[in-house]
């Protein structure tokens, strides 16, 4: 399987952000629970904006949410 | 219900979508070859079988379809179901022409050969134009289970 090289720190943002459930950064980033699932699997590669929604959800750069290696 | 929390409501919507097609095509096609083979196929028998076929499907609709949206959470499709879909449409898409264009050279070449031309008939034809239309949704519903699962 394709090794994905943007990385993302969701699971820690999560936690930070009062054990937020992924349902509820679903619905506030738009987006199904699965898609969010897979982004913690670091298994699917979000779009630009769907990353910017992501960010702007935990109120950090979008920078510390993603990481290309 | 625990087999219905760890499937989104998409996913069990294609299973269903799946499974129906198997369904319909173990009714329809051992009914409607032999008739075709014997040269058989008259309006009337026809006729039942496709309205069979149309209430096995409308009945399995309502139950299944129903009972699926009852019991999970309808959702919005979003980016990644979308690129699925597109993925999925495209092995949907090589499974027709590549399908279509095998059809094209039997019929082709048969005549040629002067072998068996007279099993091409028009029913024959609208058959063998059904089970690509199948096998395309079967490649299109297989893909998306795939990549929903592969990532997950």
């Amino acid at each position: 399987m394709k090794e994905q090289r943007i990385k993302n720190q969701i699971r820690r943002l999560r936690f930070e952000a009062n054990e937020m459930t992924q349902a509820e950064l679903a619905e506030k980033a738009n987006v199904t629970r699965q898609t969010i699932i897979a982004l913690e699997a670091q298994k699917y590669s979000p779009s630009l904006e769907l990353a910017f929604r992501i960010a702007k959800v935990f109120d950090v750069p979008l920078e510390e949410v993603f990481q290309y290696n | 219900m625990q087999f219905l929390n760890n499937y989104s409501n998409r996913e069990l919507n294609i299973w269903a979508e799946l499974i129906l097609d198997i369904l319909l095509s173990f009714y329809f096609f051992p009914k409607i070859f032999p008739l075709i083979i014997d040269g058989q196929l008259y309006g009337e028998a026809l006729v039942g079988i496709i309205a069979n076929t149309i209430i096995i499907a409308i009945i399995y609709s309502i139950f299944v379809f129903g009972a699926i949206n009852t019991l999970t959470k309808r959702e919005e499709k979003d980016e990644r179901d979308y690129i699925y879909e597109l993925k999925s449409y495209r092995v949907s898409n090589i499974i027709s022409q590549v399908s279509i264009y095998l059809l094209i050279s039997l019929i082709v070449f048969n005549p040629i050969n002067q072998v068996r031309l007279n099993e091409f008939t028009a029913p024959m034809i609208a058959m063998l134009l059904l089970i690509i239309t199948l096998l395309s949704s079967t490649g299109k519903s297989l893909t998306q289970l795939f990549n929903y699962r592969k990532n997950i």
